[in-house]
């Protein structure tokens, strides 16, 4: 009697209060078909097994109260429940996913970063190999002074040491090639004809070796790796009688180190 | 006489069988501690709108509470602490997928460098 007074005040009770609660056959539905979907997901299963039991525990229960009459709003709040935990075990697992996904993505990263070095570092050997032949061209090999290159009386206006600008392209060969081979070191030295004093030939020759020094500095050449040398109308190419001979006798030559910057003694 | 008892021992046994309900202290402490933990990941109430779902809910289970309306504040606070823990895993996916698409577009780089390379 007493119970049956209670059940009955608890169902109206119960009843005013669900009266706006959506209809609770379709609330449960739909909480049992979105835990059977997560429930079938064998990555939900291995990642987030817990939110799928518990997804599982509010629809049973859900499930349980939809049979007894006037628990609607209590079906609905379960299968709510439920319907939470199946869609949090899918955000957890996509999560899960995506990290293992970013593991695979940056070892792949990894893997073409390395390739790509190695292309580039390729390439720099080959761009190495290929201003070697053009500084080799551009000298003379002399057994005993190591690799030697020439630059012309063309590159300096009589009497001055400044460097022309024709000279600008060689320069940059130079430079070039000291940045790619940075063990190489390098002796400037200068030369002139014999018309002229000695001392002001010494002088001559010693500052247009020194303005290549220089130009070589201000591209970034530590000047460590610069020797410069002047040595007036000594160790002429040609005979100084003709114009011709000592337009060739007036130059600056560049000597290189071995690339283990080992450099030829100075004359 | 002996029907006014009766009465008095049914409103009672009624009483105790429909306020059974304890005030659900833990729970919204719970709820609160997961709507913290949403927040700390960067979740927004205007973006997530599961957020803002757990943040209505909240209210009106502290509304609830101050009520007594024990069982009404504990549904509320239930649904608000999912709420906010589906708020809360909803960003941080967001956030893994964001990263997922910085690195494809590392890749995509890598490799479109690397084919011009050789």
């Amino acid at each position: 009697m007493n119970r049956l007074t209670c059940g009955l005040l608890l169902s109206s009770l119960v009843l005013a209060g669900c009266a706006s609660q959506p209809n609770s056959d379709t609330v449960l539905q739909q909480a049992g078909s979105d835990f059977q979907k997560v429930k079938e997901d064998s990555n939900v299963l291995r990642i987030a097994p817990k939110d799928v039991i518990r997804a599982g525990e509010s629809l049973a229960r859900a499930d349980r109260l939809s049979s007894y009459w006037g628990s609607g709003g209590d079906v609905v709040h379960y299968a709510y429940l439920s319907q939470r935990y199946s869609a949090i075990a899918r955000e957890h697992t996509e999560l899960v996913l995506n990290e293992e996904r970013a593991a695979k993505l940056e070892l792949e990263r990894q893997r073409l970063q390395l390739a790509l070095r190695e292309a580039k570092l390729l390439s720099v050997q080959q761009q190495g190999k290929w201003l070697e032949e053009q500084i080799a061209s551009l000298t003379t090999t002399q057994t005993d002074r190591g690799l030697v290159m020439t630059l012309g009386d063309v590159l300096f206006d009589t009497g001055q040491a400044e460097l022309k600008n024709s000279a600008n392209r060689t320069v940059l060969k130079i430079v070039q090639f000291l940045q790619l081979n940075p063990k190489r070191v390098v002796r400037i030295e200068g030369y002139t004809d014999s018309t002229g004093g000695e001392q002001e030939n010494l002088k001559l020759s010693r500052d247009r070796a020194q303005a290549v020094a220089d130009v070589l500095v201000d591209l970034g050449i530590d000047e460590k790796r610069i020797q410069v040398e002047g040595y007036g109308d000594q160790y002429p190419v040609e005979a100084n009688a003709s114009e011709r001979g000592r337009a060739q006798n007036r130059r600056v030559e560049i000597v290189f180190s071995d690339d283990k910057g080992q450099l030829g003694a100075a004359r | 006489m002996t029907i006014r008892p009766l009465f008095a021992a049914l409103a009672v046994v009624t009483l105790a069988g429909c306020a059974a309900d304890p005030a659900p202290n833990e729970q919204m402490r719970l709820t609160q501690q997961a709507l913290e933990q949403a927040a700390a990941v960067g979740a927004v109430a205007d973006d997530v709108p599961e957020l803002k779902l757990a943040e209505t809910k909240l209210a009106q289970a502290k509304a609830d509470m101050a009520d007594e309306s024990y069982k009404d504040a504990r549904m509320q606070a239930e649904q608000a602490e999912l709420d906010a823990r589906l708020a809360e895993a909803r960003v941080l996916t967001q956030k893994s997928q964001e990263q997922l698409n910085v690195l494809n577009t590392r890749i995509t780089r890598l490799r479109k460098q690397l084919g011009d390379a050789q």
